[in-house]
């Protein structure tokens, strides 16, 4: 993989990401307020799903799914942007790997609790089964491992770039 | 690590006497604890954006459907997202104090946290009894609209200078 590596990170775009002075701090800002806006709103609702916080209209929820539809968009870019300014010290390091999959489940965990409760028909009528309950319970793990996961991601890569290992 | 340490001399009294603290001593010590420090950091802003968020955009108007009383019920939620961003910012503070204080980007999410408190007191004093009684579709008045907009966005502001920290440290600290 380093001959890839390698010709992303002595292309032009690459290079300018990690020079210019505004550039990775406002991928980092972006990434960061992108992801307040999904985990933030999904746990939200996971509460909401759990019981707490009684009282709105699950259905409701529904519209603020756009917001976290567009977070997520900005989140996707920025974080290939990232990938495309450092791709040696991402895809070296297995958490990178593990917080991908982890997103993957929890994006999953959000679009089955839409469909399968916010959107169910005859919701708020009944108190929700177990089953929904764990779903709200591991959308809530998910965004916390996958959290945990991306800010691991400044402390364990072994190398920075193609040539430049790390040692923490 | 700052280039002042193991020269207390060239600190000021109360660098001192923050870095003396038992707090500042165990964080430092233990340097496995700062990225878990972050992401409790991290948990505790989404939970604030998420609950104080979604109650300000009901009220701007997104999900009309929701009376807004019902999801103010969530906001507790995010005042315990901000309870943990309290303690956990005294830690890293007390660790290093001189990488805040020395810190524009940190004097500009003071200023923010100040603005946003500021009209968390407003909104409570002068528009929350109105939003209360927001019936489900109904639309708010322009006065809570305009404080719910000056929240979501000091908050917003808050996150933005505080993940800018990093790239703001004074030369000498690294």
């Amino acid at each position: 993989m380093d001959p890839i590596f390698r010709l992303i990170e002595n292309g032009g775009f690459s290079t300018w990401i990690r020079a210019s002075t505004w550039a990775f701090p406002v991928l980092v800002v972006l990434h960061t307020l992108g992801m307040g806006l999904i985990a933030g709103p999904s746990a939200i609702i996971d509460i909401r799903i759990l019981g707490l916080g009684k009282g709105a209209p699950l259905r409701a929820f529904t519209r603020f799914f756009p917001l976290m539809w567009g977070a997520f968009a900005v989140n996707v870019v920025s974080g290939l942007l990232l990938l495309v300014a450092y791709p040696t010290k991402a895809l070296t390091n297995p958490i990178f790997y593990l917080k991908l999959t982890l997103i993957g489940f929890a994006v999953a965990a959000l679009v089955a609790i839409r469909r399968n409760i916010l959107e169910a028909p005859g919701v708020g009528e009944a108190p929700l089964k177990m089953t929904e309950k764990g779903l709200a319970v591991a959308s809530l793990a998910l965004w916390a491992a996958a959290i945990f996961a991306g800010r691991l991601l400044a402390y364990t890569h072994s190398r920075l770039l193609v040539d430049v290992r790390v040692h923490f | 690590m700052s280039i002042f340490e193991g020269q207390p001399d060239l600190m000021a009294p109360w660098e001192l006497w923050v870095r003396a603290t038992a707090l500042s001593g165990f964080v430092r010590e233990h340097g496995d604890l700062w990225p878990v420090l972050e992401t409790l950091h991290y948990f505790g802003l989404s939970l604030l954006l998420g609950a104080v968020g979604l109650f300000d955009l009901r009220v701007l108007g997104v999900a009309k459907a929701i009376p807004a009383g019902m999801l103010h019920a969530l906001v507790p939620f995010g005042v315990l997202g901000f309870a943990i961003n309290v303690v956990t910012g005294i830690a890293f503070f007390s660790a290093f104090p001189d990488q805040y204080a020395y810190n524009s980007a940190f004097h500009a999410k003071a200023v923010f946290l100040g603005l946003a408190g500021l009209n968390v007191a407003l909104f409570y004093t002068t528009a929350f009894a109105s939003v209360r009684r927001l019936e489900p579709g109904q639309d708010a008045a322009f006065w809570p609209k305009l404080l719910t907009g000056i929240s979501l966005s000091s908050w917003i502001a808050v996150l933005v200078c505080g993940r800018l920290l990093t790239f703001f440290r004074p030369p000498f600290f690294h």
